[in-house]
């Protein structure tokens, strides 16, 4: 199972090409929300000074997502803004710091960051969300697995009845609550 | 034999027995995973000799045929990135040190080996060598 990174963490990852030639870095991630999935990255030029860049990289143009950095095989992959962010902007609301509700209709806090999959899905696998009492009496941060179909607007993000029971309070431990939480939903 | 090994030997042609300089670095093409050519201090006129222009490179000097070949076959020679130092990454973004040494066929010129400061690579995995970092194919493990 591929390891997991926060949406964030991804913000200033160097974007190098097979080639080995380091061309610019992760600004923003833009997300598609009602498939799940990371559209692709907005992107700044690399250096203290270097403001943003007018490309922007697809995600389906990534050759792989690192911890150290996202790799793509050239430089030619990188597009036009517009590409990106386009067709992403309407559906991607604000989902950091929308409510999060339950299926039952539980109010269990607001979203806090973005959990993806790392290597070549991009794959949405859950929100790290600020609890609120519903959840967590100590109002801690915990990782919550997302269902099968991800419903989230700017408004809200509706997440399983069932994924309550699937939390975790860091992410090496969540990889395997996504998992137990991906056999659970299967079996029923 | 190592790249570190090669650096500072003296490049003499074998037609007439002269000195055109030291090796100073050694170009990689990380296409093919072979040396493309031989960077030279202390030479008059060039600082790069292409790797179809060596005869042998030899424990105690570098033999280049003529001055004339040495001249030909430029143009196919890869930008130059200095390989030893350089960052390692594997194509899926994980670092892998930095590269402390190659082994190469002193013949072909094939890259044999890396050193990095993590372990070694095989030759053949190599991708890409920028000024960034040299990329790496994942292990296949």
């Amino acid at each position: 199972m591929n390891t997991l990174v926060l949406a964030s963490e991804l913000s200033g990852r160097v974007v190098v090409t097979l080639g080995g030639e380091a061309v610019a870095q992760i600004k923003d991630v833009v997300f598609d929300g009602p498939a799940g999935r990371i559209t692709g990255f907005t992107l700044s030029g690399r250096g203290l000074l270097a403001g943003p860049l007018k490309q922007s990289l697809r995600f389906s143009d990534v050759h792989a997502v690192g911890p150290s950095a996202v790799m793509i095989v050239s430089q030619a992959l990188l597009e036009d803004r517009d590409a990106v962010v386009g067709r992403g902007e309407a559906d991607r609301g604000r989902v950091l710091g929308a409510p999060v509700l339950t299926e039952e209709g539980t109010d269990i806090g607001t979203v806090a960051d973005v959990v993806i999959e790392t290597g070549t899905s991009g794959r949405v696998v859950g929100f790290e969300v600020a609890a609120n009492d519903n959840l967590d009496r100590r109002h801690r941060k915990v990782f919550v697995p997302r269902g099968q179909s991800l419903a989230v607007s700017g408004e809200a993000l509706v997440v399983p009845a069932q994924a309550q029971r699937f939390i975790a309070d860091d992410l090496p431990s969540f990889a395997a609550q996504v998992e137990a939480f991906l056999t659970h939903t299967r079996q029923r | 034999m190592l790249f570190s090994q090669a650096f500072g030997l003296p490049v003499i042609t074998a037609d007439d027995a002269t000195s055109v300089g030291k090796v100073a670095d050694l170009t990689v093409d990380a296409h093919d995973a072979t040396v493309a050519a031989v960077r030279l201090s202390g030479a008059a006129d060039r600082a790069e000799l292409a790797w179809s222009a060596v005869e042998a490179v030899g424990p105690d000097a570098v033999i280049v045929r003529s001055r004339v070949t040495a001249e030909q076959g430029q143009d196919r020679v890869p930008a130059h990135h200095r390989a030893l130092g350089s960052r390692v990454l594997t194509e899926h973004g994980v670092e892998h040190g930095t590269v402390r040494d190659i082994a190469f066929d002193p013949v072909s010129g094939r890259i044999l080996t890396l050193y990095t400061a993590l372990g070694e690579i095989a030759g053949a995995r190599l991708m890409g060598l920028g000024s960034y970092a040299m990329v790496v194919r994942a292990d296949p493990a």
